[in-house]
């Protein structure tokens, strides 16, 4: 198994990353502009940047079929950034939220994205050929808090959010005229928009950082901000779920989470290393790390030291060992989890990005 | 008329930054009752509490210390009486003060191994803080006489930093504390720092 490929863009918080299906371009966040890297060699090279916003951005995602980015900022816009042979050409998109965007994503079938607000909205938004133009449509009820994350069914109709209030839900974010009829499911039959098909906590409640559906969308994840990751099994519209597994971790929260089969979680957060968490409706652990331990490279702990370096550097330091760097490979909280490589429907690379400016690119 | 912005001595202060808009909008949770989005807890009154800790001391006379720990870690009062919960914490005091140093890590290494085992480490370090809270409240009482925090410290924390050093003011508050402090230890090497986190976020308090 290669060790992680490490990208260390520059020494800012990555609020957020996106790579183009071709996974030659590199999309992250950084304060109030997008910065697009393309791949020269085994490295990425800044090639472009979107300005557009006039505060941070919080949410960057490139549709893998029309590469169209979208983007979404605490100025409480949204942009869709077209590509064309002279550059990309961004479109405002009418949010009508009075607080800022988080979380921005397009859905499978790139004729929506949706953006979670702490206006205690999600917009979704679609595209109306007749007014040329980007209209968006809320989700609000029964929202109480800020919406810290999103995550698309694969039907492209449901819709998982998370939310301050403790809560992780999934909608139904049906427009006519844009999505088809989607096809009955664990989560409901009828879907007219802002159904509410599940509404889901764990015991202690703590804000939820991320929310994923599993690749067959029948069950659901997510991590909160009481270091547990929360799975759930739906039976049948109105029914009681057939399983809610929480697993509460010795380690800090986790901030991202992704589905690599049916049976594996990748989650990453304030640890700064990503964990595996494998299982199935029948209960679910903590598998483990995915930092190879005692890498070459970063750990000169081993290194043999001399007497007179020692006591230099107690002098110089007050203390002998250098301890200013962690052992992991992100040298701070990881923010961001997505997948990066699959292969028949199972993740077999993923990539992380977080508040030290390095995107990591990691094999399962 | 000028497209200038005509500048008022309103438009210019800062004094609108200040509006709370939250008061204004109906939806806000100023405006909602948090409290609706949990579920509610079951009611513990003062005479449930009196009962289990006589039934926790019968099981710490019989010498199974680690039983009646579990016994009063699984019946947390969240909510009840400030009276209930005053008289739980001192039924799970009794029972940490009564367990000898060695037997805290084996005896918490069982415990969250077992099914359940986290969520009743827990409401131990639940009930960790709220000892510190109560110890160093009464320490610092005794010092000052009448405590003001809010000329020192602006948000009261909980923890008061002056006046609270264990040892300092009073024996049995220092004693108690240093008891406090080391189950803290030993419960944070095996729950690990996700039950801080866990304690700080916990909607149920005790």
């Amino acid at each position: 198994m290669p060790g992680p490929e490490v990208h260390h863009l520059f020494h800012r918080p990555i609020a957020d990353h996106s790579f183009s299906a071709d996974r030659k371009i590199l999309a992250v966040a950084k304060d109030s502009a997008v910065e697009l890297y393309g791949k020269v060699g085994s490295a990425f090279k800044l090639k472009d940047e979107l300005k557009g916003h006039d505060k941070t951005i919080t949410g960057v995602d490139i549709a893998p079929n029309s590469g169209r980015i979208v983007t979404c900022s605490q100025d409480r816009n949204a942009l869709v950034w077209e590509p064309s042979p002279t550059g990309y050409k961004p479109t405002l998109v009418l949010l009508r939220i009075a607080r800022a965007a988080t979380f921005v994503r397009w859905s499978p079938s790139e004729t929506k994205f949706a953006v979670g607000s702490g206006d205690r909205v999600i917009a979704v938004c679609y595209f109306e050929e007749e007014n040329d133009w980007w209209v968006s449509k809320h989700l609000k009820k029964p929202i109480r808090s800020t919406i810290t994350t999103v995550s698309w069914h694969p039907n492209g109709v449901l819709l998982a959010a998370g939310s301050t209030d403790a809560h992780a839900r999934v909608f139904s974010s049906f427009i006519k005229g844009v999505d088809a009829r989607p096809d009955p499911s664990v989560w409901g039959e009828r879907l007219p928009f802002n159904t509410v098909c599940g509404e889901f906590m764990n015991n202690s409640a703590g804000w939820v950082h991320s929310v994923a559906f599993s690749p067959s969308g029948d069950a659901l994840a997510f991590a909160a901000h009481d270091s547990s990751i929360t799975i759930v099994y739906p039976t049948a519209p109105e029914q009681p779920p057939r399983a809610v597994i929480s697993i509460n971790t010795q380690l800090l929260p986790f901030m991202s989470l992704i589905w690599s089969s049916e049976s594996e979680i990748v989650a990453a957060g304030y640890d700064c290393e990503a964990f595996r968490f494998q299982g199935d409706a029948s209960g679910w652990q903590l598998s483990g790390t995915l930092e190879s331990k005692g890498r070459p490279g970063l750990g000169d702990d081993e290194r043999e030291e001399s007497a007179l370096n020692m006591f230099k550097q107690m002098d110089l330091k007050g203390k002998a060992k250098d301890d200013t760097q962690l052992k992991t490979v992100h040298q701070n909280t990881i923010s961001t989890v997505r997948a990066y490589e699959s292969n028949g429907g199972n993740v077999t690379q993923f990539s992380t990005s977080g508040v030290d400016g390095r995107v990591v690119i990691w094999a399962l | 008329m000028s497209i200038i912005q005509q500048h008022t001595s309103a438009s210019l202060s800062d004094a609108w930054r200040t509006i709370n808009i939250d008061a204004l909008d109906p939806d806000s949770s100023q405006n909602f009752d948090t409290t609706t989005l949990h579920p509610p807890l079951p009611e513990v009154n003062e005479a449930d509490v009196r009962q289990l800790n006589a039934q926790v001391r019968q099981l710490l006379r019989g010498g199974d210390a680690e039983g009646a720990l579990r016994g009063c870690l699984e019946t947390p009062v969240y909510n009840g009486s400030e009276a209930a919960k005053e008289a739980h914490l001192q039924t799970v005091t009794e029972v940490l003060q009564s367990i000898k140093a060695s037997d805290m890590s084996p005896m918490l290494e069982r415990i969250h191994q077992s099914p359940g085992g986290s969520e009743l480490l827990d409401v131990l370090i639940k009930y960790l803080y709220k000892g510190m809270a109560i110890s160093a409240g009464a320490s610092g009482a005794g010092r000052s006489g009448n405590r003001t925090p809010s000329t020192l410290t602006p948000q009261q924390t909980g923890f008061s930093q002056i006046g609270s050093r264990p040892g300092s003011t009073n024996e049995s508050t220092g004693a108690a504390m240093s008891v406090i402090l080391s189950w803290h230890e030993k419960v944070i090497d095996v729950a690990g720092l996700g039950s801080i986190g866990r304690c700080m976020t916990d909607w149920r308090k005790v």
